[in-house]
Order: structure tokens, then sequence, then C-alpha cells
């Protein structure tokens, strides 16, 4: 089914149609076309070899830009979540040692490579750092609630990222293989050529 | 980042062919995520391991386990029992990786049967 409708594609007048190409695009990210024919595609785009590869070019250009800035947000949230696991955790403990009534005591850094000793009694309530300069205070259940919900948000936008990556990369190697292709075409046109050329050299 | 290259010069290349070179690429990052996770699994795997003997021999009663970014003190066993739940969690992670890495290669060995079949020198497979 995929392949019959990547030929209404080709053989439709426009570039990329919504309902002939899987998907045009994903989130800003425009689908790569799939070449079922190199002949009619170029006609299509009417565009001569060398025009058609540059502009092939400049859309993989366009698709390391993207990637780019998708692999520095992965990196991002990839980095968050163990720390807000780790905030999970602290919270966890604290509200483990109230049950027990003991005070916790901990060794916490000051500045690097120097460390305090802290005594912490009162644990009904933590403050959590919400960013832009904002810390809250709230009770040791609500901060877990909170914690699990961040938790949560930032695992799904990574899978949510992690997809837009794929198809990225698919749109990545469908062009490359296009690129190729229309070049390889390009070649075996020439020998053609000449060999027309000289067949009608001889006669 | 292209380890492959495709020069097909007179086969023609189906929908079905770009598909299987996609999940080929596909598979391949992944190949290489799942190394990376893999060796900083067994990192933190021999830094557990550290950690217990660090425990055995040490005669404190009272030892400093980090949590998050302070150093909390903790009684000995509490933290025998800790490493141990973490060295756990840890090498059940290392498992996971190691089958579906090799769950990924036996895919990657399936379309390169597939995509060589059809197009033989045209194309590469192979790392650089």
């Amino acid at each position: 089914m995929a392949s019959a409708s990547a030929e209404t594609a080709s053989s439709s007048s426009q570039i990329a149609t919504a309902a002939a190409s899987p998907t045009t695009e994903r989130r800003g990210i425009p689908a790569a076309q799939f070449v079922e024919d190199v002949q009619t595609f170029l006609s299509q785009l009417d565009l001569d070899v060398n025009s058609a590869l540059a502009f092939l070019q400049e859309r993989l250009q366009q698709y390391k830009l993207v990637e780019m800035k998708l692999l520095a947000q992965q990196r991002d949230l990839q980095a968050k979540i163990p720390d807000i696991e780790k905030c999970l955790d602290i919270v966890a403990t604290l509200q483990a040692k109230k049950e027990e009534g003991e005070a916790l005591t901990a060794d916490f850094e000051v500045s690097e490579g120097i460390f305090s000793r802290a005594r912490i009694e009162d644990k009904d309530s933590v403050c959590l750092w919400l960013g832009a300069n904002v810390m809250l205070e709230y009770s040791c259940d609500e901060a877990t609630v909170l914690l699990q919900k961040n938790l949560e948000n930032a695992k799904a936008s990574l899978e949510v990222l992690i997809a837009d990556l794929q198809f990225l990369r698919d749109q990545v190697t469908i062009t490359q293989v296009t690129v190729a292709r229309v070049y390889n075409w390009d070649v075996h046109q020439r020998r053609i050529r000449q060999a027309a050329a000289a067949a009608a050299n001889e006669s | 980042m292209q380890h492959e290259q495709a020069e097909k010069s007179d086969t023609v290349v189906t929908w079905e062919d770009q598909q299987n070179i996609n999940k080929f690429s596909k598979l391949n990052n992944r190949f290489h995520e799942l190394e990376d996770e893999i060796k900083f699994a067994k990192e933190t795997n021999d830094n557990l391991e550290d950690a217990g003997n660090e425990l055995i021999l040490t005669d404190e009663d009272i030892v400093r386990f980090q949590i998050g970014e302070v150093f909390a003190h903790v009684p000995r066993e509490e933290v025998e029992i800790r490493i141990e739940e973490m060295k756990e969690v840890n090498s059940k992670t290392l498992e996971k990786l190691e089958k579906e890495k090799e769950t990924v290669l036996a895919q990657m060995n399936e379309l390169k049967k597939i995509l060589y079949g059809k197009f033989r020198d045209s194309i590469n497979l192979e790392e650089d």
C-alpha cells in the first residue's frame, strides 16, 4: 500500500501532498519525498541534475540543524531525569527518618571541596527549587507528588523527542539515498549519451 | 554519521527497500546508544562492587552515604542493604540492555541479508 501511494505522489504535480506521501511533516520537520523514478522526480521539480542535487544538499543541511537542536534537548532531559530521581530519594529518606523519630545528620557541600555538617530535625516540609529564582515550601507528601509528576512529564517529553529524532533520521536517510540515486542516474545518462555519440561518430 | 552508502546504478529502489534502509539506520543508531548505556551500567556495577568492598573493610558504624547532593549519616547495615538493592537494580538493567543489544544485532543481520541480496555491491552496510 505504501509503494502505491508513493507512485501517486510522483505522478501528481505537487512535491508533497498530504494524502499521497506517508507523512508530510512532523512538528515542523518537512518529510523527504520518496523518489520512485529519478526521471519523473527531476521533471516534477523541473530542475536539472545539479540544481536538484543542490536542493537535496540544502535539505540535508536543514535536517542537520534540527538534529543538533533536538539532540541538545535530549541531553538536557536525560540529565534532568536522574536529578529528579535523586530529589525523590532524599524526600523519601526524610520521610523514613521522620517515622523513626530520629534526626538526620548529613554532610553537605558549602563550597567546592568544603563540607559542613547539618542535623535535620524538622522533617515535615521541604523546599523545592522551581526555577526562575523561585523556591516553594511543600509538605513531604506534596513534594513527592510534585516530583513524581515532573518525573513523568520529563520521561514523556523524552519519548516524544526520541520519536522526533527517529523521524528526522528517516528523512535524512531517504534524502541521502535520493542524492546517490540522482547522481548515479546522471552518470548513467552521460554514459548512454557518450555511447550514442560514439556510435553516431562511427556510422 | 552515515556509515552506510547506497549507490544504486541500475537497480530500482522501492519504497520497501527504502524502509528497510531506514530501519537499518535506526537499528544501528540504537546499537551504538545501547553500547554506551551498557558501558555506563558496567561502570556503575564496578563502583557499587568497590563501595561494597570498602564497606566490609571499614570499621565505622556510621557511614556517609551519598543521597542526591548531600552525604547522609547512615548506619552501616542500612548502607549494606541499600548497596545490595542498587546492585540488584543495576544488574537487572544491564541484563535488559544486553538482551536488547542481541535483538538489535539479530535484526540488523536479517536486514543486511535482505539488502545485500537485492543490492549486492551497490550498498555498504558496514562500520567505517
